[in-house]
């Protein structure tokens, strides 16, 4: 058991870490400024080839923008419509040779979440003279972003950032509720964890007379 | 007014009677540890996963075209249905930890020999249901892995002899998995969990026929059996709380942590995921269905790993009474079986390769052979601690049976 048991964790350690060993792990932030800065970045620059299916213009107000912006953004849309691509699926795969993926569940999809999507955009760098993207080398979205030809480190620390609030938006696209699932779950662990304690003690209270007969294995 | 209701109800059905017969007056081993707290859990996930799973049907939209997109708007747009749906699908795998450390209690205290057999068969059929049901339950998000889980599980039944391809189309309902399947396995899902409930009441005719085992594996005398009610009932909610703890904890924490990554993305039955891999809880067997290089020597082998532990009642032979902890011989296969069980678990869950396959078959063997050696180690085991005189604290356990007579009158006997 001894020497077998630091074998099987090891396997699964390298299974856990095999892939994901080259993701930036840094902390994706989770705040309603950032995730507003990224959904501003997305919906102004992404959502140029990229649509958002599950995410829709009502949602954007909840996010806290003002109705005056969201009506800007969203023209002639309904409330209720979702965020469209701005180029249309088959125009955008005639120059690209893919059709760009929709956005909403892009941080579930990928092992690693938004771990993934940061290190993927801030994953592009010049390889041979070629442009490439560590994480996934084939991929053809050109540097929007623009990481790969920027050398001056403000500049650089800049886009990073950038980087940074588009997956926080991401992150909250892929998953809305998960702020308030969080909130929800400190009080229902709360409670339960008390309520456990008082069962505990209640158990003894009844259990007393037969705890104090001597054991049977 | 209480007092006059029921007795007006006694007269007409056996309330009072009932309940002095399965809780205040049911006679429970006195010396149950924590591990037997794992059948009561597995009836409330039921409760739970079937209670989530109504609210889930109401939104839900059993279309091939459709299905991903319901889904989502359970997760954005009805009213926590964030939280059904991770309570759902966190408890599906919650169901199944439960029932594996429930079995593994079975084999460790050997709760399944006689007269318990029928109670043990009647928690294999338990096993097989609810390995049917969750197969079915994973394809209805519709993700790539839902998909492709379904189209190669079902696959297997091509092994049928002579009629292989026909039962899978029969299966199917179409050439492959598309919407006649998913339809389908929609309605199976909602029928099959009211199937377990009542092979959930069997199950429990029989343990309250046989009664709960205990860690001696002796029955013990009239004094040593307490009622039901109230201290397992309570004894039942002090472990149900701290299950509910670690529960909790993965439903408002880590609700991905149970949900592939793949299967957020929509069925595409044009793209095949490079890794296709089923849900923790069927990898060891999946890992047995590998190791054979031949597609019905594989289904047959897998087979053969779930529905043998119906026959434990026969391979052990041994006559020592009490689990594991009484026959050290018993308890190093145990832990063997538990750890080789983890092994195949990790090779199923890693993509082939020669060092896999390898591991794979070595742990196949030592599955197998567990339960092949069984018969012939228990019977040399009993010999061996006989020659060597019981230990004392079996014996011990031996003496209050003495007065044999006084016991069976007084309904103790098994």
């Amino acid at each position: 058991m001894k020497k077998i048991l630091p074998i099987l964790l090891a396997c699964v350690a390298l299974s856990a870490y095999g892939e994901e060993a080259r993701l930036d792990k840094s902390p994706i932030p989770t705040d309603n400024a950032s995730i507003q800065r990224g959904a501003e970045e997305v919906i102004t620059v992404c959502s140029g080839c990229h649509g958002l299916k599950y995410i829709k213009y009502r949602n954007l107000l909840s996010l806290g923008f003002a109705k005056d912006k969201v009506d800007g953004w969203r023209g002639s849309n309904s409330m209720n419509a979702s965020l469209p691509p701005q180029m249309p699926g088959n125009i955008a795969k005639a120059s690209f040779g893919v059709e760009p993926p929709d956005l909403s569940l892009m941080a579930a999809a990928r092992e690693g979440g938004g771990h993934y999507i940061y290190t993927y955009l801030t994953g592009y760098h010049m390889e041979d003279g070629k442009l490439t993207n560590s994480v996934f080398p084939v991929t053809r979205m050109p540097d929007i972003l623009g990481l790969s030809g920027t050398t001056d480190p403000q500049k650089r620390a800049a886009i990073e950032k950038t980087a940074k609030d588009v997956t926080a938006f991401l992150v909250w696209a892929a998953d809305p509720h998960a702020q308030e699932r969080r909130h929800m779950g400190y009080y229902v662990l709360a409670f339960v964890f008390v309520m456990t304690i008082l069962l505990r003690l209640w158990k003894k209270q009844i259990w007393r007379d037969i705890d104090s007969l001597p054991k049977i294995e | 007014m209480i007092k006059k209701t029921i007795s007006w109800i006694d007269e007409r059905f056996p309330l009072t009677a009932f309940v002095k017969h399965e809780l205040t007056g049911y006679p429970t081993p006195r010396n149950l540890s924590y591990w037997w707290n794992f059948g009561f859990l597995a009836g409330f996930v039921l409760v739970l996963q079937i209670a989530t799973g109504i609210f889930l049907a109401m939104h839900y939209k059993a279309d091939s075209g459709l299905a991903f997109d319901s889904i989502q708007h359970i997760m954005r747009d009805v009213n926590y249905g964030w939280l059904l749906r991770y309570l759902h699908s966190t408890g599906s795998s919650a169901f199944f930890v439960v029932i594996y450390v429930h079995m593994a209690r079975t084999l460790y205290y050997g709760s399944y020999r006689k007269p318990r057999e029928l109670l043990w068969w009647t928690g294999q059929l338990l096993l097989l249901l609810l390995m049917a049901i969750s197969f079915m339950g994973y394809l209805l998000p519709w993700g790539q892995m839902s998909y492709w889980g379904a189209e190669v599980i079902t696959n297997l039944f091509r092994a049928t002899p002579f009629i292989g391809d026909k039962v899978v189309i029969w299966l199917r309902g179409d050439f492959s998995v598309g919407d006649a399947t998913l339809t389908r396995f929609f309605a199976l899902h909602f029928l099959f969990p009211f199937i377990i409930l009542g092979a959930v009441v069997i199950h429990l005719v029989a343990l309250h026929t046989v009664r709960s085992s205990n860690p001696s594996g002796i029955n013990l005398a009239d004094k040593d059996n307490i009622p039901f009610h109230p201290y397992f009932t309570i004894k039942d909610m002090y472990g149900l709380g701290v299950y509910l703890i670690i529960f909790f904890a993965f439903v408002f924490f880590f609700p991905h942590f149970f949900i592939e990554p793949n299967n957020n993305i929509p069925a595409n039955p044009m793209q095949t995921p490079p890794h296709i891999e089923p849900e923790w809880y069927f990898l060891p067997f999946y890992a047995i269905l590998r190791s054979v290089p031949d597609l019905v020597g594989g289904v047959v082998a897998m087979g053969l790993s779930v529905m043998i532990f119906a026959a434990m009642p026969y391979m052990d032979r041994s006559n020592i009474p009490g689990g594991a902890h009484y026959r050290p011989w018993y308890r190093v296969m145990f832990y063997v079986f538990i750890i080789d069980i983890f092994v195949l678990g990790y090779v199923g869950s890693q993509p082939v390769s020669p060092d896999m396959i390898i591991l794979g078959r070595a742990a196949s063997l030592v599955y197998f052979g567990t339960f092949l050696v069984l018969p012939f180690m228990s019977k040399k085991e009993e010999q061996w601690m006989r020659a060597r005189g019981l230990p004392p604290a079996l014996k011990a356990l031996f003496e209050p049976r003495a007065p044999r007579e006084h016991e069976t009158q007084g309904g103790n006997s098994k």
